[in-house]
C-alpha cells in the first residue's frame, strides 16, 4: 500500500477535515460569495444538527419503502374494487372468439377469460374491440387485458406484459395419425402439401432451397391441400395450427411432427404496471393447464382430434 | 531579477536537453504511426459505419414495365437492409418504387438539412435500376403550433413545405424524376384531424408546385394520392375520393400537377370486379380517371402509388392468399394491357423494417428477414413469363 492510500485509510476522517470539511460544504453563492456554513459552525448549533438527522431518516425511510416495499397495482385494486376483469377482444375469429345468435361473444378466449377472472372471485367483462385497436385500449386502461387469438410481440415488451402462451398458431409439419414420418428430412422423395401463398407455402419453398428433397403441393385453399393429406395424395402437409386443430376436430387422423416451423404463440397480453395482475395471470394459467382445463377448453371448441398426438 | 529567472529557465532547458529519451527514436516513430493508424480508423469506421458499395448498374428484367411496389424504406436505417431490399425488388422484376421522404426527418430545424439517409435510398435504387418516385409529407415541429399534429401545416406554411421540395428536386433532379405532394389528403387523420379541405390542398399545389418546376421543370410532380372511401357527405373522417377529386378541379388544381397519383385496393373484391361509385376495388381507378377526362384533364397520365391485396387470415377485407396471388397478377395485367393512361402500378407495401402484429403485415412480399413470401416468388415468376397457377 502506498503513502496516501495508507493514510487515507488510517487516519481519522476529523484529522485532515477540518478545512477539508469546510471546503466540502462551503457552497459559491451567486455573486461568488461564500456561503456562511461548515460542518464545524453546523455541529456547534445542536437542534439544526438534529434536525438534518431526522430529515436524513426521513428521506432514507422512504427511498426504503419506495424501492422495497410491494409496488401498488391500482389495475388489479380497480379490478377487486369493481369486481370484474376487462378483457379486450376482436369477435370474430372463430373459434377462438366470434358472437351467437344473440349477439353474445362466445369461444375458447371467451371461456378462457371466465375461467380465469372465476379463479380470482371476479366476473370476465369482455370488450369488443376492433383487433388492431385491442394493444392501444390496453395501453389507455380501456380494458385490463386482452385475450384475443393475440400474438406474441417482443418490440412491445417495454409496455405490455405477456402471458407464456396458451395456443401456438405457427405452422407445422403434419402427417397421417399412422404416418411413419417424424422430421423434414423423412420426407425425401416424397410429398408435400400447401396451401398456394400460404405461410406454410413459404416455408416449403425455403426448405426445398434448403436442399429438403421433396416435391411441394400447392392447394388453391387450405381445405383442398388437408384433403390431399387425408386421401394420400400427399405424404404430408404444412399448415398452421389453427387450421391443424380445426381439421382434428372435424375427425381427420392427422398429427404434427417437430416444432412449430413459424412460430406464432397467442397469449394474454396485460399491462406492464399490473404486477399483481401478471403474478395471478400466471398462477392462474398454470393451474388451468395442472388442472387439464386448457385441454378441455381445447376439445371444446375444436374437437376432440383423434389420434391428434 | 529578470536576469536570474533568466538564468534558471536556461539551466532547465540545458537539464531537459541532456535527457536522453527512453525509446529509440524508431519505437518512437512506429507508435506514432500506430497512433495515426488508429485514429484514421476509427474515423473511418465512424463515418461508412453504415455504408455499404453501390455495387454495378443494373437494370430490372420484366415483360411488364408498369410494376412497381412501396417500399417504405423510411424507418430502415441499415444500409445493407437498404440494398437488400432494392435489390429484391430488381429481383422480382419490378422496375418502380415508390418511396417516403418525411419533411420532418429531413429538415428538423429550418434551413437545415440532412440527407443522409435519402443518400442512401436514392443511391441504391438508381443503382439497382429502379425509378424513384419520392412521396413528401410530414410537418417538422418548427413548421406547425406546439403539440399539433405531424400531419398539421397551415396554409401559411405551405412554402416552407415547398423550399423543402425545393431543396429535394435540388439534390436529387438527376435520380429523381416524380415527387408527390401530401399523402391522402381527403382522410382527416391525415390533414392533421382538421376537416379535410380539397381547397385548401389545391392552395399547397399553387404554391409548391411552381417552386419545384422552377427549381428543376423536368420533375413530374404527382398530386391526390386520395384514399378510396365511401363515408357520406359531411363525414368527420373523411371525403369521398371521386367527390374530393372534382372538388380539387373546381378548385383549379388542374394547372398545378402532371400526374394523378391514384390509391387501388382491391379489398375482398376480384381485380375484375366493375368499378361502381358506390364499391372500393381495384377499379375504382377508372372512375377517377373518367373525373380527370371530364374536367378535360385526360391528356395527363396517372400512377397507381398504392394498393393491392391483403392475406391476412382474420382481417375482415382480406381475401385468401391464392387470391392475393392472381389478383396481384391480374392488376399488373390490366395496368400494362387496358390502361394506357397509367403508368404504373406501385402496390403497398414490399417489406417492413419490422414486424407490425396486425393485418398490415399480411400486405408485404417479404419478411422483415428478407424471407421471401410466396407471392414474391410468384410475381418474381411472372415479371420472367413463367407465371402458371397451380
Amino acid at each position: 500500500m502506498n503513502e496516501e492510500g495508507g493514510r487515507a485509510e488510517n487516519d481519522p476522517p476529523a484529522a485532515e477535515s477540518a478545512d477539508g470539511g469546510r471546503q466540502w460544504l462551503a457552497a459559491e453563492g451567486p455573486g461568488g460569495r461564500r456561503t456562511a456554513f461548515s460542518l464545524r459552525r453546523g455541529l456547534a448549533r445542536p437542534r439544526l444538527w438534529i434536525a438534518v438527522c431526522i430529515a436524513a431518516l426521513a428521506v432514507g425511510a422512504w427511498l426504503i419503502l419506495r424501492s422495497g416495499g410491494a409496488p401498488v397495482d391500482n389495475i388489479w385494486l380497480k379490478m377487486q374494487e369493481r369486481g370484474s376483469w376487462r378483457v379486450g377482444m376482436d369477435p370474430s375469429f372463430p373459434p377462438f372468439e366470434t358472437l351467437d345468435a344473440e349477439g353474445a361473444p362466445v369461444g375458447y378466449d371467451v371461456d378462457l377469460a371466465r375461467q380465469i377472472a372465476a379463479q380470482w372471485g371476479l366476473e370476465a367483462e369482455i370488450v369488443a374491440i376492433g383487433f388492431d385497436s385491442l394493444l392501444d385500449a390496453l395501453l389507455v386502461g380501456r380494458v385490463d387485458a386482452v385475450i384475443s387469438a393475440f400474438p406474441y410481440n417482443a418490440r412491445m415488451t417495454k409496455d405490455v406484459h405477456y402471458s407464456p402462451p396458451y395456443f401456438e398458431a405457427g405452422v407445422r409439419l403434419v402427417v397421417g395419425a399412422e404416418s411413419a414420418y417424424e422430421e423434414i428430412a423423412d420426407l425425401d422423395g416424397g410429398t408435400v402439401a400447401v396451401e398456394w401463398g400460404s405461410r406454410g407455402d413459404a416455408i416449403a419453398r425455403r426448405l426445398q432451397r434448403e436442399g429438403a428433397g421433396f416435391t411441394r403441393l400447392p392447394f388453391g385453399s387450405g381445405q383442398e391441400a388437408i384433403g390431399a393429406l387425408v386421401s394420400g395424395a400427399s405424404g404430408a402437409l404444412l399448415i398452421d395450427g389453427v387450421a391443424l386443430r380445426l381439421a382434428q376436430g372435424e375427425g381427420k387422423r392427422m398429427r404434427a411432427v417437430g416444432a412449430a416451423l413459424d412460430e406464432d404463440p397467442y397469449v394474454v397480453a396485460v399491462s406492464i404496471k399490473a404486477p399483481a395482475l401478471q403474478s395471478a395471470l400466471l398462477q392462474a394459467l398454470a393451474t388451468l393447464e395442472e388442472e387439464g382445463e386448457l385441454g378441455l377448453l381445447e376439445e371444446r371448441w375444436f374437437g376432440q382430434g383423434e389420434g391428434r398426438e | 531579477m529578470i536576469g536570474r529567472f533568466t538564468s534558471y529557465l536556461r539551466r532547465k532547458s540545458d537539464a531537459f536537453n541532456r535527457i536522453t529519451p527512453p525509446w529509440p527514436p524508431r519505437a518512437v516513430e512506429l507508435v506514432g504511426a500506430l497512433l495515426l493508424c488508429t485514429v484514421f480508423g476509427l474515423t473511418y469506421r465512424s463515418y461508412f459505419r453504415n455504408w455499404v458499395p453501390l455495387g454495378p448498374q443494373r437494370t430490372v428484367a420484366t415483360i411488364n414495365p408498369k410494376m412497381g411496389v412501396h417500399t417504405r424504406l423510411t424507418d430502415e436505417p441499415d444500409a445493407a437492409k437498404i440494398k437488400r431490399s432494392l435489390e429484391m425488388v430488381r429481383e422480382m422484376g419490378a422496375p418502380w418504387i415508390v418511396e417516403y421522404f418525411p419533411w420532418a426527418y429531413y429538415e428538423p430545424k429550418r434551413g437545415q438539412y440532412e440527407w443522409s439517409h435519402p443518400d442512401l435510398v436514392i443511391d441504391h435504387a438508381n443503382r439497382q435500376g429502379l425509378t424513384v418516385i419520392a412521396r413528401l409529407g410530414y410537418v417538422p415541429e418548427w413548421a406547425r403550433p406546439e403539440d399539433s399534429h405531424h400531419l398539421y401545416l397551415e396554409e401559411e406554411n405551405y412554402a416552407a413545405f415547398g423550399r423543402y421540395a425545393v431543396e429535394f428536386v435540388r439534390r436529387y433532379r438527376d435520380k429523381v424524376g416524380y415527387l408527390i405532394i401530401w399523402n391522402e389528403p381527403n382522410l382527416s387523420l391525415e390533414w392533421g384531424f382538421r376537416p379535410v379541405d380539397p381547397a385548401s390542398y389545391v392552395k399547397m399545389l399553387k404554391v409548391v408546385y411552381p417552386m419545384v418546376k422552377a427549381a428543376a421543370p423536368e420533375v413530374q410532380v404527382l398530386a391526390g394520392a386520395l384514399a378510396p372511401t365511401l363515408d357520406p357527405p359531411g363525414s368527420e373522417w373523411s371525403m369521398n375520393d371521386l367527390d374530393y377529386l372534382q372538388r380539387m378541379y373546381d378548385a383549379g388544381a388542374a394547372g398545378y400537377f402532371d400526374i394523378l397519383a391514384v390509391h387501388a385496393y382491391g379489398l375482398g373484391f376480384d381485380a375484375d370486379e366493375p368499378a361502381g361509385e358506390s364499391v372500393i376495388n381495384f377499379r375504382r381507378a377508372e372512375l377517377l380517371r373518367e373525373i380527370m377526362v371530364r374536367n378535360g384533364d385526360g391528356g395527363k397520365k396517372a400512377m397507381i402509388t398504392e394498393g393491392g391485396w391483403n392475406d391476412h387470415p382474420r382481417w375482415t377485407r382480406a381475401v385468401r392468399p391464392a387470391g392475393r396471388i392472381l389478383n396481384t397478377v391480374r392488376a399488373y395485367e390490366i395496368a400494362h394491357a387496358e390502361w394506357p393512361w397509367l403508368e404504373n402500378v406501385c402496390l403497398w407495401v414490399f417489406r417492413f423494417p419490422w414486424d407490425q402484429k396486425s393485418y398490415q403485415d399480411y400486405f408485404t412480399f417479404v419478411d422483415t428477414d428478407f424471407e421471401p413470401k410466396a407471392i414474391y416468388l410468384e410475381l418474381q415468376r411472372y415479371a420472367q413469363g413463367r407465371f402458371e397457377a397451380p
